[in-house]
């Protein structure tokens, strides 16, 4: 059996069904999904995973109602004021990728900063919050950095090319879960996510808890990864 | 630089045979007795005028205290040869600051008996700063002392004729000018109470002004009542400075406190020290600055938790107000951001000439230039200043406001720019080698390269600085060379 992979990403999806089945505002589902969110950071980090990405808002979503997405802002504010002392605490390193909008509240944007400052040395786990990102604008804004670094045509390569994303550091995904039993990706961490696992639990991301992340965990280690035919070690799997 | 104590007694005309006064400068007390000598001047209708006009001190009060420090410092140099360069340039200084401003007062810093007096504040507080903290100086002290601070001016002016020769004279003199002379000048209310309810961070907590905030609020009223509570009687009465209860007490106790330090081991109180550290830019390279910069990052982490643990009014919590300038980042800043931190020097709302002569000022102090570069370097920016003139100045006030210069930021970087850019290399490039290296590098920015620079073998030529220096005059990025230079208060 393979290693524990080193980066998971989560879709968080199923939130407003899960809301729709208790015959709740779409908004409870929301907030139930925060119980979710600690839970699976705690998982993670105590198995051993040294990435851990989540998709809590993507660029598409600002075309929701906007009762629902002052909601969510204010959910999300709630929500990193409330744990930033914990993830200090218990040594993760938080990070906000995308959170480049205008319409971004300008009191979460500086929360956002805050959290990313705080914990900016913590080494134990790195959590990246896809807030507000698409996979599709992080490679056109590398494409641009690019360019104005002129750079000459023949000189791009996938390397260079991955060092203008935001956060180059970050390593390829490992394993992708997208709860809610859809199977799309979203736009999500496009680059990123080229050879990954995918796995679809059915269950809705406010049910998922640790044992389900678990299974999931598990459900990669007994796959077989053959990146077609680019041998392993590239993407930083070196079990 | 060695502080406090200067063994060599020897032949030192202004040192007398004890290091005294010159160790007053490394007392804590200084720093409130220079506040209080600062008020006292500019109470006095004549610097009054100057400093509103000219003086940096309410936007840029850090930088100030500091140039202040090092000037003092060395118009008490053991070295006559240091003393009298010093003299020098502040004399070149003070011409430049001569005139007649707009609104119909004229005023002049080369006025003979007006630079007695900001040499006899400097004396009486140096006096009274020892009296309230209970170490009154004795007799003899006092008169030696009086008769350096004469020395000082003669210095300055080639004779202290405009100083009465003798100490009581002296202060019948004193008395007679707070009486008559002294007014409640616009000056001294913007010290009083602009400048410590809007004291901007030193460089080294700027980047967190939550926490300067915090203390800001604690320490800006504290010290204006400070301030307030040690000044003459007479002149409180004349201004209507409001008498609160206790400050007397708060205020002696201060001065108290700090006199205190006196019975610290040596050199745990070093007003360069201090003074040095606050001015230093994080990014310097100096052996403190990662220290400093290690401090930064954890007071930095501090404020961040700070602020997260704040509980939220209501559900729309307000952010703290001075996080949009560091939210935009990214090395842009706003035409708006831009004209307040590094155009409006003197921070009276609007670019006016004495703003450019400021930058001039700083510069020319930075690099420690000799005439005729001095001259050159401010004929440069004089130009430059008729530049932005005509092109920004739209309804003919003779200053540009800030909405004038945002309206036409684009046309900014003129040949009189370019200029002022080409005469700042050739000061900067002191061995005049075509380019600046290490050495010259550090004069101007009191830091090593950056690597952000377009640097080649080591050294920056021509190109490139002119290239750099537009970009950020222009406004159009920040740099973090010329924003320590010119921005950090």
């Amino acid at each position: 059996m393979r290693a524990v992979p080193r980066h998971v990403a989560c879709v968080m999806d199923g939130n407003g069904r899960w809301a729709q089945r208790r015959s709740l505002p779409r908004t409870a589902g929301h907030r139930a999904a925060e119980a979710t969110v600690i839970d699976i950071i705690e998982a993670a980090r105590a198995a051993g995973v040294e990435w851990l990405s989540l998709y809590a808002f993507s660029t598409e979503n600002w075309n929701r109602p906007g009762t629902e997405v002052d909601y969510l802002m204010r959910l999300v504010r709630r929500v990193v004021r409330k744990h930033a002392p914990l993830l200090l605490a218990r040594g993760i390193r938080c990070r906000f990728l995308g959170a480049a909008d205008r319409r971004i509240p300008r009191e979460l944007a500086q929360d956002f900063d805050d959290l990313a400052t705080l914990t900016a040395g913590n080494r134990g786990m790195t959590l990246t919050v896809a807030f507000d990102h698409g996979g599709r604008r992080d490679i056109v804004e590398a494409a641009r950095s690019l360019i104005r670094n002129g750079t000459q045509a023949d000189d791009v390569t996938e390397r260079l090319f991955a060092d203008h994303l935001p956060f180059p550091d970050t390593p390829d995904v490992d394993l992708v879960i997208r709860t809610s039993g859809e199977q799309r990706i979203s736009n999500f961490m496009l680059w990123q996510v080229a050879y990954a696992e995918w796995v679809f639990p059915a269950v809705l991301w406010p049910d998922f808890r640790a044992p389900d992340f678990l299974t999931c965990l598990h459900t990669y280690r007994c796959r077989d990864r053959r990146f077609g035919g680019i041998p392993p070690q590239t993407n930083g799997d070196l079990s | 630089m060695t502080t406090g104590t200067t063994g060599t007694a020897d032949e030192a005309p202004l040192l007398a045979t004890q290091p005294p006064f010159r160790a007053f400068f490394d007392d804590p007390r200084w720093a409130l007795a220079i506040i209080r000598a600062t008020v006292l001047e500019a109470a006095h209708p004549q610097i009054g005028a100057a400093l509103a006009d000219n003086s940096t001190f309410v936007a840029h009060p850090w930088r100030r205290l500091r140039n202040t420090f090092l000037s003092m410092r060395r118009m008490f140099d053991a070295d006559p040869a240091v003393r009298d360069r010093e003299a020098a340039r502040l004399n070149r200084l003070h011409t430049r600051m001569s005139g007649s401003d707009s609104r119909g007062r004229a005023y002049d810093a080369m006025d003979r008996a007006t630079r007695a007096w900001v040499v006899a504040t400097l004396f009486e507080s140096a006096v009274t700063m020892c009296r309230l903290s209970g170490q009154p100086l004795d007799q003899a002290t006092m008169e030696r002392l009086y008769g350096e601070y004469r020395a000082f001016l003669a210095a300055l002016d080639g004779d202290a004729g405009e100083l009465p020769e003798d100490l009581n004279d002296f202060w019948r003199y004193f008395d007679r000018v707070v009486e008559d002379e002294l007014e409640n000048t616009e000056a001294a209310r913007l010290i009083l109470y602009r400048l410590f309810d809007h004291l901007p961070a030193p460089a080294l907590l700027d980047g967190m002004p939550a926490l300067w905030a915090a203390g800001r609020a604690v320490v800006g009223p504290l010290l204006g009542a400070i301030t307030v509570a040690s000044l003459p009687e007479p002149y409180r009465r004349k201004a209507g400075l409001a008498e609160m209860p206790g400050t007397p007490t708060l205020m002696q106790g201060a001065y108290l406190a700090a006199g205190l330090t006196r019975f610290l081991p040596e050199g745990w109180i070093n007003a360069e020290t201090i003074i040095e550290t606050l001015s230093l830019s994080p990014d310097s390279d100096d052996p403190r600055a990662r220290t400093v910069t290690a401090l930064r990052a954890r007071m930095k982490q501090a404020s961040a938790l700070l602020r997260l643990l704040t509980p939220l009014s209501g559900d729309a919590g307000p952010g703290p107000d001075p996080a949009t300038s560091q939210a935009t980042g990214g090395g842009q800043r706003s035409a708006e951001e831009f004209f307040r931190q590094v155009l409006d020097q003197t921070g009276d709302g609007y670019l006016d000439w004495p703003d450019l002569a400021a930058m001039a000022r700083e510069l020319a102090t930075r690099l420690d230039l000799d005439e005729p570069q001095e001259t050159r370097l401010y004929d440069a920016f004089a130009a430059w200043w008729r530049e932005l003139q005509a092109a920004l100045d739209t309804d003919g006030d003779g200053r540009v406001s800030a909405d004038e210069y945002a309206a036409a930021v684009p046309s900014l970087a003129g040949p009189a720019l370019i200029r002022v850019a080409e005469v700042l290399f050739d000061a900067t490039d002191k061995d005049g080698s075509g380019t600046i290296n290490a050495e010259e590098h550090r004069a101007l920015f009191r830091t090593a390269f950056h690597r952000d620079l377009t640097i080649t073998d080591g050294t920056y030529d021509r190109s490139a600085f002119v290239g750099d220096f537009l970009t950020f005059m222009a406004g159009r990025r920040r740099n973090t060379a010329y924003d320590a230079l010119l921005a950090d208060a």
